[in-house]
């Protein structure tokens, strides 16, 4: 037994799993803790610029020049008999709507927690404070009684609830073994290369990143010298560099790669310009995006919230199931969405190879040629083109519906429309890439093999089942999981036929993400932890085929 | 038997035709749009122009900035020199980085292989902020340069696998005896194996002209001056919020898509062979 154990560590992958359960979990409790201390303090900060805000409010200021501040209310009390207060608006200001009119009680539930907490203010005489973390946005209200008024300001925080004792932990475990079972252990070099990339990243992440007024435990202390954000970060890159440097050294990768250095010159000339090229333009703008999943974005202000954006993401958001915004729902769109597409796209495009590969057809450049043009017409154009097509009115598509008598179709009103519509685009655009690879593919098979197939009298469904797929599928297989990436990642389709519609149900992964960064209040961070669950899903997607294609050669 | 192969390729013709006018129909409608004044819709199905014009084209050709200097050549040759600039580093780029992984062995050759896989997996929406901030501080944006080095680096993966797979199938003999006959490391490379490959340099250079002349929203987030538009972006703006003008957007599509169609039909006949002796092969 301890034998067992001793040979599993010193072999590669037992040194690995070590060492990566090890920095996962120090990371994992330097994160948890330092989010602990650091959440309170960011909760104090915001809670004091509030009260600054309001006391700037009650003497005077106008809310429009006060920062950070979306409404601001001045509030009357009316005493009622039993201690009860009711109040009604004295005047109001709200940044979105700056000709809205506040006048009249508050008596309508969309008041309700105002009016409490005005209340609570004057029955205490002082301060009081609320979080409401019921929208996407999470706000501070604070509300403080003068002498016969009350006054109130509504600030947004980009804080996500707060709540999150276990999940994470759950999340990250599983995602460990996942990725322990599928990395295999010649990739520690990678891993190592970018643990040790990781501060520096964070570093330039950090560098612009403006504080907090009055709090100064935000990513100023990068700048500013030493400070608790320093050392959160400290810990968990020096723990990520520990475990690296202790799988690198285990397999003696740090002495390889230098001597390896010298001893590869000539390649490493060949290779090196486009590496850096890839570095700068590709690895660190993307190591940069991850970096910024772990921050909370709020008018141009950042803040470290460790893995909330991700936890937000992973329960959904609030957000039951069956809705829209729930990731595992548009998940569930995405990976639909792709399978459509890849079966019709290798459908098509194989069906229309096989026609085309009969040796007794004439003109065949002619049919390659004009079946090839979707591809070449830019997805944009396309996307724009077939949305005119879908059009209820004037679009092609309704029009012939009508003559035909079924009648037109509203097609971005209903979910299954609106998704055919982004399918039937998109398939449009994607058969003649599949059609090209089938052709070439088809190419390749030697035409003896068919001549002996006939002479031993096998059918033509025999020939293709016996001969055409089982030599196809090298080739075809790498194509479709390529195909299939570029689907799952297919923005412009989706963004620019249905737009989501209808309600934002038809979105997949990656638009969600966008919307998330630029349409929904600039939620960068959460936007970076989409992207970063797109990154997760598509790198276990390719492993699962890369095993089913070696399992493949195997046979 | 005769007979019966007859009726099939009679078949044959006619679904291949149906479906090429089925596929062919939404891109005559564009065409359409672009010959007919005006630029509201008319409820009809009928795919060939019924009154025929040039305006829409010579709006779009003769659009002028506030300076009364011509954009649309302006922003033609932004999109020819991003375009072909970034056909000419990517490729260059590629080529040597898929000799490298084709002909040495070489620590980090495996990683750097996968690397080049998993980059594909990379959401642009994710690169889009950071690019954005280095090209920034890079002071790249609104240039030229700027966006060819962001393009030739999202072109490269690709090319990359696509050459090395091709490289593969070419016989290291060849190499050798050039290499008996006094050739240098480079001259093998650049005198035997790039005029043998290419097929594949063809498919590879049009891939990489394709993604720098199709690309909108990378161009779109790091241009905000028009002269430093390229062409998709322009033609993004005649559909954008102030008012839809549908002719110019139709007439410039079809503008902007009929390089990439010659392009494609100058190299279509490499096309099948290039692709599937390369990347498809791994």
């Amino acid at each position: 037994m301890s034998l067992c154990l001793r040979s599993f560590l010193c072999s590669r992958r037992g040194a690995l799993w070590f060492g990566a359960v090890g920095a996962a979990f120090m990371i994992l409790l330097g994160l948890l803790v330092v989010e602990r201390v650091q959440s309170r303090e960011q909760k104090n900060g915001m809670e004091r610029r509030a009260i600054e805000s309001l006391n700037a409010f009650n003497t005077g200021t106008p809310a429009a020049q006060l920062t950070g501040v979306e409404r601001a209310f001045v509030l009357k009390p009316a005493n009622l008999p039993h201690n009860l207060v009711r109040f009604s608006f004295v005047s109001g200001w709200d940044r979105m709507k700056p000709d809205a009119q506040f006048a009249g009680e508050l008596t309508d539930p969309s008041t309700r927690r105002l009016h409490d907490l005005a209340a609570a203010a004057v029955y205490r005489n002082s301060y009081e404070i609320a979080w409401d973390h019921s929208g996407p946005v999470s706000l501070v209200i604070a509300a403080w009684a003068g002498k016969d008024h009350a006054y109130v300001v509504v600030m947004p925080q980009s804080v996500p609830p707060p709540a999150f004792p276990w999940m994470p932990f759950l999340i990250a475990g599983v995602l460990a073994l996942l990725g322990l079972l599928l990395i295999p252990a010649s990739w520690a070099p990678l891993a190592a290369f970018t643990a040790a990339f990781v501060p520096l990243l964070v570093f330039l992440a950090g560098y612009r990143i403006t504080p907090y007024e009055g709090t100064g435990s935000h990513l100023s202390a990068f700048g500013a010298g030493m400070g608790h954000g320093t050392f959160r970060w400290f810990f968990a890159a020096a723990a990520l560099v520990l475990a690296a440097a202790g799988a690198a050294w285990k397999h003696g990768i740090a002495g390889r790669f230098f001597t390896g250095l010298r001893e590869h010159r000539v390649a490493m000339t060949y290779v090196v310009p486009a590496m850096i090229g890839m570095l700068v333009l590709v690895l660190v703008p993307f190591a940069a995006g991850l970096a910024l999943g772990f921050f909370s974005h709020c008018n141009g202000n950042f803040a470290f919230v460790g893995l909330r954006n991700f936890w937000e993401i992973l329960s959904g958001g609030g957000a039951a199931i069956t809705h829209p915004l729930n990731f595992w729902f548009t998940l569930g769109v995405t990976l639909m969405w792709t399978l459509f597409n890849v079966v019709l796209h290798v459908g098509i495009g194989l069906g229309l190879a096989l026609l085309l590969k009969d040796p007794l057809l004439r003109m065949k450049g002619v049919y390659r040629v004009l079946l090839i043009i979707p591809w070449a017409m830019p997805n944009y154009i396309t996307a724009l083109m077939w949305k005119g097509m879908f059009q209820q009115q004037y679009g092609a598509i309704n029009v012939l519906l009508d003559s035909l008598g079924i009648g037109s179709i509203s097609w971005f009103s209903t979910f299954w429309p609106s998704f055919m519509a982004n399918v039937i685009t998109n398939t449009w655009l994607g058969f003649p890439f599949m059609m090209v690879v089938s052709l070439g593919a088809l190419q390749s098979i030697p035409t003896s093999l068919y001549e002996a197939a006939e002479v031993d009298g096998a059918s033509r469904w025999q020939q293709f089942r016996l001969i055409t797929l089982p030599l196809l599928r090298p080739a075809l297989f790498p194509a479709i999981v390529l195909g299939s990436i570029w689907t799952f990642n297919m923005f412009n389709i989706i963004y620019l036929v249905s737009a989501g519609e209808p309600g934002g149900s038809t979105d997949i992964l990656i638009t969600e993400a966008y919307q998330w960064a630029f349409k929904r209040g600039e939620r960068y961070g959460l936007a970076a932890a989409y992207a970063a669950l797109i990154f997760v899903v598509l790198l276990l997607y390719s492993k699962m085929a890369n095993r089913l294609t070696r399992a493949g050669e195997d046979m | 038997m005769k007979q019966s192969s007859r009726t099939r390729l009679v078949l044959t013709h006619v679904f291949l035709i149906f479906f090429t006018i089925l596929t062919l129909y939404p891109v005559m409608l564009v065409v359409k749009k672009s010959l007919t004044p005006g630029d509201h819709f008319e409820r009809t199905l009928n795919p060939v122009p019924t009154k025929v014009t040039l305006d829409h084209y010579k709006a779009v050709i003769g659009s002028k900035d506030s300076a009364g200097r011509s954009l649309f050549g302006r922003q033609l040759l932004n999109s020819l020199v991003v375009a072909l600039a970034t056909t000419l580093v990517g490729m260059f780029l590629a080529a040597t980085a898929a000799y490298a992984f084709s002909r040495f062995r070489f620590p980090g050759r495996a990683i750097g292989l996968s690397m080049f896989l998993v980059v594909q997996m990379f959401p642009a929406t994710l690169i889009m902020i950071p690019l954005y901030v280095l090209l920034d501080k890079m002071g790249l944006l609104n240039s030229v340069a700027g966006l060819v080095l962001v393009y030739s680096t999202t072109a490269i993966p690709f090319c990359v696998w696509m050459l090395k797979g091709y490289f593969d199938t070419i016989p290291k003999e060849l190499e050798e005896a050039a290499w008996i006959d006094g050739a240098t490391r480079f001259g093998m490379f650049w005198r035997v194996v790039l005029p043998l490959s290419r097929p594949a340099l063809a498919v590879t250079a049009l891939f990489s002209f394709m993604t720098a002349w199709n690309e909108y929203i990378l161009a779109e987030t790091f241009l905000n001056e028009e002269t430093a538009y390229t062409l998709p972006v322009m033609l993004q703006h005649y559909v954008g919020s102030h008012s839809t003008s549908w002719g110019s957007f139709a007439a410039g599509s079809v503008l902007v898509s009929i390089p990439v169609m010659a392009l494609f039909y100058v190299l279509q006949k490499h096309l099948v062979g290039g692709l599937t002796a390369g990347g498809v092969k791994g």
